[in-house]
């Protein structure tokens, strides 16, 4: 059955300039710039078909530019909607798709044909879905989707292929401390969200040989890998009456689902403002600061307000406020830039992230305070807003530059229920933001004071005294 | 099993790549241009590569090509400034502050250099009152520009970006204004930030702590063998002056390979490219690099100590990315650790389990005489040294049996796909044109090298292991525990 798509003709007009032209001249610099005439865009961007295989819903878009098809599965489940005795389990559930054989096929033959045929596929997940794609050249396509259909549905995780993981994850959790910037964010996750999947950092607890094995993962693998479950995507050269039957085939290998598996469980996140330190003998400091905040991914002026106001403080590159002051005037740091989260179901954070010598790291920090407590205290000015939203509808059309694109962001809409228009609706709500909906956005949300601050680094070096001037200070053991 | 995809010579039938319809443009400076209309969405991929890397720098200077990259971002005599004469008359304040600076640092005069550095930072920021910071990036921000931003590798400087294909034009007024007027404002915070990047690429990571070292004791005099990023030491010494000459150097149009891909007309972009960029001068010819790293005359080794856990480079010298042995090598890198079938991810990860992966790749640049590299961790309680003669007997395999025909089979399939997906993103494939046209002078020659890949035979990969993984020809480097950490 061809689906009802949402009407996606974009006004691209709105991409059009109406400076005065001046034609035939051939300056350059900033009054050239500001006398360009841009043409508008007429462009309607594909829409993907909608089909429904067995109660799977399927995206597809044809392209017929290349001899290549791409096919992509999205199941709703993953490691966060189970307890930490499927963490393990759960985490390796992609790979061990990809790695360990299937009922007819050992781990090694998988391999071989794979690479034979040149299928390049991917597995993935992250703690609420996990994803896999398969692309290959058209005339193999049969083959292709034969062999990826067998490695999703009829897995044998073969007990070698664990053991192997288990080791290299092992050896992960010996290498942790080897990364600062990794060891600074997955500290940090497990200092504010504790015992929930977001805090979760795998150990040799975890690996154990009864909380990983084949049994385990099969287990995790019934729960999730199931009709219900799924959505598929598919783009490429192709059209659909020749991948129907395919995508039958491939649809009844995967079972319906036994039972419907419970949202992952909303966070306590904890909000105790201080310092928090990793004491470690490095050259640079990595620092991230955040605290909480309730803003919510919804169809709401407030999420509009914080996305442009977040790109004004520190999400927007060169444009925002934070690595202008930390980078370009100071020269502190490489990297500097804010961070607001905005989950759907539950609070987000709102901070910042930084790297920078020992020497600079206090200064640095209290810059970035600074830079916070202006927004917060003031609306920003009109040219930082236009920026923000002209950055967002100018480059708009990039959402829409492969059908791949397309087609793996209106999965996402599907599996999170977000309306099919919902990039539109995006679209619009963004240009609806003002400098008073931002400003009363950092007044309600911003809290400068209340940061958690995790430094990794060396107190000697950075000045203990200028630490415990920050705030109440926690020195974190974090074993090696 | 029978081979996919039948090689046919390319005089027989023409690869994907070489169909594309790519207008080749030189303008009287020297530029060369290479335009390719593309159906699909209304954007558009620029990429600028000049001939220039870290193979063009000296001892005292390393890291000038890429902090230079970081200055061409600071706009112009218009863009990016309030009042350009103001912020100009304070340089020569800075850059004789800088030059003292650099006189007492050697003499270690210790107070000197911290008053003048303050003294800098002073005038530096009442140069920024006449600044507009960052409006480079914001102009092209406001136009909707995905990923704006440049590399710097040993053999080459790339610029890119995307813009919405009707913004075409602002690329054009943009680059050629960038290429006539640059200003090097903000130098010195800017050359702060580029150390801050060395700090967190190299000395706060053991991978690029070890790369550094392994590099080094590889290439004795080729400057292979020096970071692209510089050393701390250099960066604090270069000035604003010596950029600018090195700008001059370099930077002409005639060093310069353009790619322009995506949704455009190709007569329109062409006129632009003559109206825009036509007038840019000529630059002088950069003298060619002349160094030749001598034969290695014996097993190097070289050891990190390092608060973090283990791992290991080997790199045997071999020829360039031009010289005919260069697509045997590739295949047989590809032979080595390409894919979970490949001979060390099989014997390493899969059989053995004394290593969580293992990577063979062809470096640190295609222009001169390179090494063949691989690297691997071990998994404790394994250690380098058996990760190390893992390896070694894998190669002698290799260089006495040769790779089997199934294993060339499986490449030369991948590379008919990867023929075909490499074409696949106008950034991509922008990337590509820019690179063949500048290595080989030809911008089909990337999409040839695929035939020639897929001639290569079973007795060419045990020769390049016979010849060049030998024990005398190799360097490695290791990375241990310091001890007590």
């Amino acid at each position: 059955m061809r689906g009802a798509a949402p009407s996606v003709l974009l006004v691209l007009a709105l991409l059009a300039s109406h400076a005065p032209a001046l034609h035939g001249q051939r300056d350059m610099g900033r009054r050239a710039v500001e006398a360009l005439d841009y043409p508008p865009i007429d462009f309607r961007p594909p829409v993907p078909d909608e089909w429904d295989v067995d109660g799977v819903p399927v995206l597809m878009i044809e392209d017929h530019g290349l001899p290549l098809v791409s096919v992509y599965a999205r199941f709703r489940g993953g490691y966060g909607l189970f307890g930490r005795e499927y963490y393990a389990a759960g985490t390796a559930l992609p790979s061990q798709l990809r790695y360990g054989g299937t009922t007819e096929l050992s781990p090694d033959s998988v391999d071989k044909a794979l690479e034979y045929y040149a299928i390049q596929t991917s597995f993935g997940g992250a703690g609420e879905a996990i994803s896999a794609t398969m692309n290959t050249l058209v005339e193999h396509l049969p083959t292709a989707i034969e062999l990826w259909g067998s490695v999703l549905a009829r897995p044998a995780f073969d007990s070698t292929q664990v053991e192997i993981w288990r080791g290299r994850q092992l050896e992960s959790v010996r290498r942790r401390g080897d990364d600062p910037g990794g060891l600074a964010f997955s500290e940090f996750n497990r200092l504010l969200y504790g015992d929930h999947p977001v805090g979760w950092e795998m150990d040799a607890s975890d690996l154990s040989s009864e909380r990983l094995s084949s049994q385990r993962l099969a287990e995790v693998h019934r729960r999730v890998v199931c009709r219900e479950n799924l959505v598929l995507g598919l783009t490429g050269d192709v059209t659909w009456r020749d991948m129907r039957p395919l995508l039958e085939t491939l649809v009844r290998k995967v079972p319906p689902c036994e039972g419907t598996l419970p949202p992952s469980p909303i966070p306590s996140i904890r909000d105790e403002p201080g310092v928090y330190l990793i004491e470690r003998d490095l050259e640079q400091s990595v620092i991230v600061m955040a605290h909480t905040t309730d803003v919510h991914l919804a169809d709401d002026p407030s999420y509009y307000s914080a996305t442009i106001g977040n790109s004004i403080l520190g999400g927007g590159g060169f444009s925002s406020r934070i690595l202008s002051r930390v980078r370009t005037e100071e020269g502190f740091a490489y990297s500097a830039s804010s961070l607001w989260t905005m989950p759907r179901r539950y609070d987000g954070l709102l901070g910042a992230i930084t790297r920078t010598r020992p020497e600079n790291t206090i200064p640095a920090i209290e810059l970035i305070l600074e830079t916070m407590e202006g927004l917060r205290t003031a609306p920003p000015e009109a040219g930082e807003v236009q920026t923000a939203i002209e950055r967002i509808v100018n480059g708009f059309v990039f959402n829409f530059d492969t059908p791949g694109r397309i087609v793996s962001r209106t999965m996402f809409y599907v599996a999170q229920d977000l309306p099919r228009d919902w990039l539109e609706r995006y679209l619009e709500g963004v240009r609806r933001v003002t400098a008073a909906g931002i400003h009363d956005a950092f007044a309600r949300h911003l809290r400068p004071a209340d940061m958690m601050i995790l430094i990794v680094g060396d107190p000697e070096r950075i000045g203990r005294e200028a630490i415990e001037a920050l705030g109440p200070v926690t020195v974190l053991d974090v074993r090696r | 099993m029978v081979s996919l995809l039948a090689y046919q010579p390319a005089s027989a039938q023409l690869s994907p790549g070489e169909r594309l319809p790519v207008r080749p443009v030189t303008l009287g400076n020297g530029m060369r241009l290479l335009i390719l209309p593309r159906p699909g969405a209304p954007t558009v991929s620029f990429v600028v590569q000049f001939g220039v890397g870290g193979v063009n720098e000296r001892l005292g200077s390393t890291g000038i090509a890429h902090l230079l990259e970081h200055m061409l971002f600071k706009g112009t005599t218009t863009v990016g400034t309030k009042d350009v004469d103001a912020e100009l008359g304070l340089f020569p304040l800075m850059d004789a502050a800088h030059d003292t600076l650099v006189h007492a640092r050697a003499a270690g005069d210790v107070a000197t250099v911290g008053r003048l550095d303050d003294r800098i930072a002073a005038l530096e920021d009442s140069a920024r009152v006449f600044v507009e910071a960052n409006e480079f990036d914001r102009i092209l921000t406001r136009a909707g520009a995905q990923g704006l931003n440049a590399t710097t590798s040993t053999g080459s400087t790339m610029y890119f970006v995307e813009l919405p294909s009707n913004r075409t034009e602002l690329w054009f007024v943009l680059e050629a204004d960038r290429m006539l007027n640059p200003v090097f404002r903000e130098y010195y915070s800017e050359r702060d930030v580029v150390t801050e990047e060395r700090r967190m690429r190299v000395e706060t990571s053991p991978g690029g702590m070890l790369y550094e070292a392994h590099l080094a004791a590889a290439f004795t005099m080729h400057p292979y063998g020096v970071p692209v990023v510089g050393y701390m030491s250099d960066l604090e010494a270069i000035s604003r002056s010596d950029v600018e000459s090195y700008y001059r150097r370099f930077y002409g149009p005639n060093n310069a390979v353009v790619a322009i891909v995506g949704d455009i007309d190709p007569d329109q972009v062409e006129r632009w490219a003559r109206e825009y960029l036509g007038p840019v001068p000529r630059g002088g010819t950069p003298a060619p690099v002349t160094s030749v790293e001598p034969k290695q005359l014996g097993e190097r080794r070289v050891v990190v100590e390092w608060d973090a856990e283990p791992s290991l480079r080997i790199g045997w010298h071999v020829p360039s990315g031009v010289h005919a042995d260069a697509p045997a090598l590739a295949i047989l890198t590809s032979v080595l650790t390409g894919g979970r079938t490949s001979r060390l991810h099989r014997r390493l990860v899969l059989e053995d389990q004394i290593s969580g992966g293992v990577f063979a790749s062809l470096g640190p640049g295609s222009r001169y005489p390179q090494l063949l590299q691989i690297s691997a961790s071990p998994l404790a309680p394994h250690t380098t040294q058996e990760v190390e003669l893992a390896i070694y007997e894998e190669i002698a395999r290799l260089a006495t049996d040769g790779p089997e025909e199934n294993e060339l089979e499986r490449v030369r399939n991948q590379i008919a796909a990867g023929s075909i997906r490499r074409i696949q993103s106008n950034l991509g494939l922008a990337f590509q044109l820019a690179e063949s046209l500048s290595l080989f002078g030809d911008w089909t020659e990337t999409f040839r090298f695929s035939d020639r890949l897929r001639a290569v035979t079973a007795d060419d990969v045990q020769r390049m292991a016979r010849d060049y993984l030998t024990q005398q020809n190799r360097t490695v480097a290791t990375l241990v525990k310091k001890e007590g950490t």
